[in-house]
């Protein structure tokens, strides 16, 4: 039985951690929008560094121009939203520089967003960072790999067809 | 086919969260539904390409909703852009 699933599964398509810092289940983040998976199943991180690097190979779906989010279409059909801090839309810019742009293609590791997670947290923003995998229902299966602290790079999703 | 315009009047357009909210309740509906901007046109039924079409406060957009239940679906989006957007 282990022998046939493993000769006609299909390989997992992983996904990196965009952001150092510490992985939580996205149903722990304090938004509804993120918590009851509307926008797609996925993580969160904790961010320890302010910086958002590309989680794989892929094409810039759509930069936000408030710097606050990013869209990507992996090279292996992935949908993914990455979104820095919560409500975060409402500063409008302030305390994000972006780094590349929509239509953009990316290299695993590259520089997408840089941040300023203190001022972001002096406003009264909650600067926790959802991952998550838009057309999650295009997959059997989402694994999410939380409870730990991880490096920009370390897999933190992993999705079967 | 039942479809309807509207100018948006929220000050900060269609961000991450209404863009999530009007894909999955699209996706409620049997209908083909979609969404048409001055930025080009979505499936509403794709968080993504509602996102890329990034709507901002005074567009006008239209959605056209065909299929079944396209007077229901109609009325439900129609409802959701009036409170949300």
């Amino acid at each position: 039985m282990g022998i046939f699933s493993k000769l006609f599964s299909k390989p997992l398509d992983e996904i990196s951690s965009p952001a150092a810092g510490e992985v939580v289940p996205v149903t722990d983040v304090n938004d509804p929008t993120f918590s009851e998976e509307m926008l797609g199943k996925g993580i969160a991180i904790r961010p320890s560094e302010g910086k958002v690097v590309a989680p794989c190979d892929a094409c810039v779906d759509m930069m936000f121009d408030t710097g606050h989010a990013v869209s990507l279409v992996a090279d292996n059909g992935a949908e993914i939203l990455i979104h820095i801090g919560l409500d975060t839309v409402n500063l409008k810019g302030k305390h994000y520089t972006v780094h590349a742009k929509s239509g953009d293609k990316v290299k695993k590791g590259d520089l997408l967003i840089e941040f300023d997670a203190d001022a972001i947290a002096a406003e009264g923003y909650d600067t926790i960072t959802p991952v998550v995998i838009c057309n999650s229902a295009d997959y059997k299966t989402v694994e999410t790999l939380t409870g730990r602290t991880v490096a920009a790079g370390d897999p933190v999703i992993r999705l079967g067809k | 086919m039942k479809q309807f315009t509207y100018t948006v009047t929220d000050a900060l357009g269609i961000h991450a969260r209404p863009a999530g909210q009007l894909a999955k309740m699209a996706a409620g509906f049997k209908s083909n539904i979609s969404l048409d901007t001055p930025n080009g046109k979505a499936d509403a039924k794709r968080i993504m390409g509602v996102m890329r079409l990034a709507v901002k406060k005074d567009m006008t957009v239209t959605i056209t909703c065909e299929g079944e239940d396209e007077e229901a679906a109609c009325a439900a989006l129609s409802a959701f852009f009036a409170e949300t957007l």
